[in-house]
């Protein structure tokens, strides 16, 4: 794969993606105060053309073909090796696209905000697009910037929009994070400095590969580093807090976008960069997954706030992502990136749907609702469409992601899969329960007079429910571009 | 004669200086009329530095060199006197008759400081120092109320004193040693006989001075008292163009060792790391923001010492860029400070509360330059620490870098905290509306811009900072 300096196959459309939410930004912060409603406006148009520009990604990406598409790739800073690189693979082609829906879903889902309009939807922005560097670039010196740009805005976010212990949460989750890149960055740099100091770009690095004792290193330092953000256990503490603590577009955005950077850049600059380090670590990996599933599970149970609840059953999703991920099985990856994809889209529903309960009840506590289903029929549906997702239910996305992770991590894991699958069994129990709790039983009479949510508050959770559906129905459609990526990867292993 | 122009930065400085004696002599001189002139003759002044960069040459018997690294770091001292200045406009912690002697003092520290970086000769660069010193030593007790802040003058003679004892102290075992008080010489010489105590222990004194001019640890104790009380002006001064002279003397002195000794090496960690620790931890209690800024300074002495130590171009050169971004970023920070304390009182953390509605301009610059100074990408301190790290792992120093990472996040927490107070609080009480002028505006906006800009597009400045330190021996 040689490429020249520069190289723009055809319209950087990656870039446009990229520089249509910095333009957003920048066109939301020059909008007068006093225009909230102009913002929502110019925010909802970003967005629709950040979904239409992914969608083009999603639909021209060729699976057949395989390997990088859409590249770009400019030189940055020449004394160092850095490059400008964007391209789209198997891998991030579903990021990007779920990236977008969650954008676009959550402007709608903040369509009634009316504290410092302005600031919500440029620091939104902000975050989205350092979310979106990270899945484009191959560059680590990028990865690592858009990352980190990615997590700051996290802070003001939680803290200014947020609710219950807003201050605190949001203050441990940006600490947390930024231990994680604490780590992620001396990672990155010993690889950079191994390969003799010369390049950032990640298939050179791929291409001049490394000692078995440098892998191992670089390994355990890249995943524990964006382990903390992809909630692995016993690093996850941070995010139920946070996801409490945010508002509704910010938890769909982090529990739905951010948390599968952490997955994703173990996948990406681990993984790639250290095959031999995974084989090494892959055990500690496959066992603090394991607990990671069972652990949110059961702590899921015991909680009262729906919030709490979904968050933990998010540490034990993406307990699921690790799991595959440390397979290293052609099947195990394939469902852990379609598994990143479907409970990034199942998280934004689910905190979507109570989301809108929150607005209308001012309170998630599951004893004090109850009955929900009869006075809003259309706002609990889809809470429980999206609890059936979260334990697997056939038909819906993530059942095919969660099929495959397990039956590669028994193959590969006997006890650790079985442990896992027991695990999801639990998982089931907690959701039905909150599902019978909040949205069936006794009427809560304090409720009645709420209206059911109008169509255009409910849009953004059809378009959920429609892609968690579509997929779960066609699931070719999107495994066979996370194939395209995973095949070659695997059999390079 | 021709000589002489190799001379122009410094001469202009003695000009100005002089000006402003004449001026300080004045019964009643108007302050906004110094104001001005001192503001054009600073520009000027920056000018005439800038256009001097490209000088190369020898002057008073070979103890004076004027080379690209020295010219860059005279345009970074002039640049720093020139944003000192153009703070002045509200001078009101210092009594409007010493303002003549205010600006005598600032100009003879900086045409020291100059001096300081070309000097390559162990007595030139000792006068040079104690020159600037004396000037600082007058200027931090030049308060409005001086009775209150007096501790703080004498706190800071009395440490400085020490360490130019120690220092003087430490030059007399290198020129026991070496026979020799140019620095030519002595890094010929020098590596050979690095193995014997004396030498070691002479150039870990040597550097003392300059340990304490950037307060690293433990050269640090009158860093949090001297920032609160001198007037905010000076602390600014302080904190921005007295600590470029100290990077690159001590750039200029670890070189001498040539990267020989083992030992050596390892003090500096240690005194990296503890700079680095003890700087961040200590400042996460502090309530007066220049106190706060004081204890981040110890850190950010420890991180640029990082890249020094590396003792490879590369580590020099991400020296040099963390210098200049920090000069930036914390003239960001302290104009901030000034302007929304214009009757120079000191600012405690609370009182910034509601930044964001009484300035929102004033607030984003300082948003940005914390979160330039905490690492935060993309500001030119990420930049900066980027490339520190950076040669910091190319000399194989993995965990010192892991250190520097777990110290960059509990800074985080600080800066974190200021931010809070400018973004998220809400004031107690009304605080005195912050008066921002259009001269005010165009500055910041230009420190976003230069904070931005050179984070995203770093390539020129390093390519600058390289060149730079490629004429050190």
């Amino acid at each position: 794969m040689l490429m020249t300096a520069m190289e723009f196959a055809q319209f950087p459309v990656l870039s446009a993606i990229l520089f249509s939410t910095l333009l957003a930004l920048l066109v939301i912060l020059f909008i007068p105060d006093d225009r909230p409603h102009l913002v929502k406006q110019v925010s909802l148009g970003f967005a629709a053309l950040g979904l239409a520009l992914s969608l083009y990604v999603y639909v021209a990406f060729d699976p057949q073909k395989g390997g990088l598409q859409f590249v770009e790739r400019v030189l940055w800073v020449k004394s160092l090796g850095i490059y400008y690189f964007l391209a789209a693979d198997g891998i991030n082609v579903p990021m990007i696209l779920l990236t977008a829906v969650v954008l676009f879903t959550g402007v709608l889902t903040m369509w009634e905000l009316e504290k410092r309009v302005k600031e919500y939807f440029a620091l939104t922005y902000l975050l989205v697009a350092g979310v979106y560097g990270v899945f484009m670039s191959m560059d680590l010196f990028f990865i690592f910037v858009w990352y980190d740009v990615s997590l700051f805005p996290m802070y003001p976010l939680i803290a200014i929009w947020g609710s219950t212990r807003k201050e605190y949460g949001a203050m441990k989750l940006t600490l947390y994070l930024l231990a994680g890149s604490a780590l992620i960055l001396p990672g990155i740099l010993y690889l950079w400095a191994v390969a003799g100091g010369t390049t950032f770009d990640l298939f050179e690095l791929q291409r001049l590969g490394f000692d078995v004792q440098v892998q191992r290193i670089a390994f355990v330092m890249l995943y524990l580093g964006f382990g903390i953000l992809a909630g692995v256990w016993p690093f996850h503490t941070w995010s139920p807090v946070g996801h409490v603590a945010a508002p509704t577009a910010v938890s769909m955005i982090h529990a739905g976008v951010l948390m599968k950077l952490g997955a994703y850049g173990i996948l990406r600059v681990g993984m790639t960069l250290c095959p031999e380090g995974l084989v090494y670590w892959a055990d500690l990996m496959a066992l603090l997954a394991t607990i990671g599933i069972v652990y949110g599970a059961f702590v899921g149970l015991a909680q009262t706030d729906l919030k709490y609840v979904i968050g933990y059953s998010s540490v034990s999703h993406m307990g699921i992502v690790g799991l595959g991920l440390a397979t290293m099985t052609v099947d195990g990856i394939n469902g852990a990136v379609f598994q990143m994809f479907s409970h990034g889209i199942m998280t934004a529903l689910f905190f979507s749907a109570v989301g809108y309960i929150y607005d209308k009840t001012h309170t998630k506590m599951i004893p004090e609702l109850g009955g929900l289903s009869k006075t809003m029929p259309k706002a609990s549906a889809f809470f429980i469409l999206a609890a059936f997702c979260g334990i697997g239910v056939p038909c819906m996305s993530s059942f095919w992601a969660e099929l495959l992770v397990f039956i590669s991590a028994v193959k590969t894991y006997p006890v650790r899969g079985i442990l896992a699958v027991s695990g999801l069994v639990v998982s089931a129990l907690f959701m039905l329960r909150v599902v019978q709790k909040t949205f069936y039983g006794d009427k809560n009479p304090k409720w009645e007079h709420i209206p059911d949510v109008p169509l255009f508050l409910a849009s953004p959770r059809i378009i959920l429910v429609g892609i968690l559906i579509f997929f779960g129905l066609f699931p070719r459609l999107i495994l066979d571009i996370i194939q395209s990526a995973v095949v070659p990867f695997v059999n390079s292993l | 004669m021709m000589k002489w122009t190799l001379f122009t930065p410094e001469l202009y400085y003695v000009a100005v200086a002089s000006v402003f004696f004449v001026c300080s002599l004045e019964k009643k001189a108007d302050p906004r009329r110094l104001y001005r002139w001192a503001v054009i003759l600073a520009g000027i002044g920056l000018a005439v530095t800038v256009a001097c960069t490209r000088m190369e040459g020898f002057l008073f018997f070979d103890s004076y060199k004027v080379d690209l690294f020295s010219q860059v770091f005279k345009v970074f001292l002039a640049l720093g006197m020139f944003f000192v200045v153009m703070v002045c406009s509200e001078l009101y912690g210092i009594e409007p008759r010493k303002h003549g002697e205010f600006y005598f003092l600032l100009s003879i520290c900086t045409l020291a400081m100059m001096m300081l970086v070309s000097a390559v000769e162990l007595l030139t660069i000792y006068i040079a120092l104690e020159l600037s010193s004396y000037s600082l030593y007058l200027l931090v007790p030049m308060r409005h109320r001086a009775d209150e802040y007096v501790e703080t003058g004498i706190k800071y003679f009395m440490v400085g004193a020490t360490a130019s004892a120690l220092m003087i102290f430490g030059m007399s075992y290198l020129f026991g040693i070496t026979h020799t008080t140019y620095v030519a010489d002595i890094i010929q010489k020098l590596p050979d006989v690095l193995g014997q105590p004396a030498a070691l222990v002479g150039l870990l004194l040597a550097l003392a001075g300059f340990f304490f001019k950037q307060a690293l640890f433990p050269f640090h104790i009158w860093a949090p008292d001297v920032y609160q009380g001198a007037a905010n002006q000076v602390t600014t001064y302080i904190a921005t163009a007295s600590k470029m002279a100290a990077a690159a003397m001590v750039i200029r002195f670890v070189g001498m060792s040539t990267g020989q000794s083992e030992v050596f090496i390892q003090i500096l960690v240690v005194l990296s790391i503890l700079s680095m620790t003890f700087g961040n931890l200590v400042a996460i209690v502090q309530k007066d923001i220049k106190r706060l800024l004081a204890y981040s300074s110890i850190a950010h002495a420890g991180y640029m010492l990082i890249g020094i130590l590396c003792m490879t171009q590369r580590g020099y050169s991400s020296a040099v860029y963390y210098a200049l971004a920090y000069l930036v970023m914390n003239f960001a920070c302290f104009m901030v400070i000034i302007k929304v304390a214009p009757d120079g009182h000191n600012l405690q953390i609370k009182e910034l509360a509601g930044l964001h509605k009484r300035s929102p301009l004033l607030a984003m610059t300082l948003m940005l330059a914390l979160f330039g100074l905490a690492g935060i990408p993309p500001t030119l301190g990420f930049t900066g620490k980027f490339l520190v790290f950076a040669a910091a792992l190319e000399k194989g120093y993995l965990l010192l870098v892991i250190i520097g990472m777990i110290n960059a996040t509990i800074s985080l927490y600080y800066y974190l905290i200021v931010i809070k107070a400018a973004y998220l609080l809400e004031p107690v009480r009304e605080y005195a509306p912050v008066r921002v002028d259009a001269w005010t505006r165009v500055m910041s906006a230009v420190l976003v811009i230069v904070m931005v800009y050179v984070g995203i597009f770093p390539d020129r400045f390093v390519a600058l900072a390289e060149a730079t330190v490629a004429v050190l021996p």
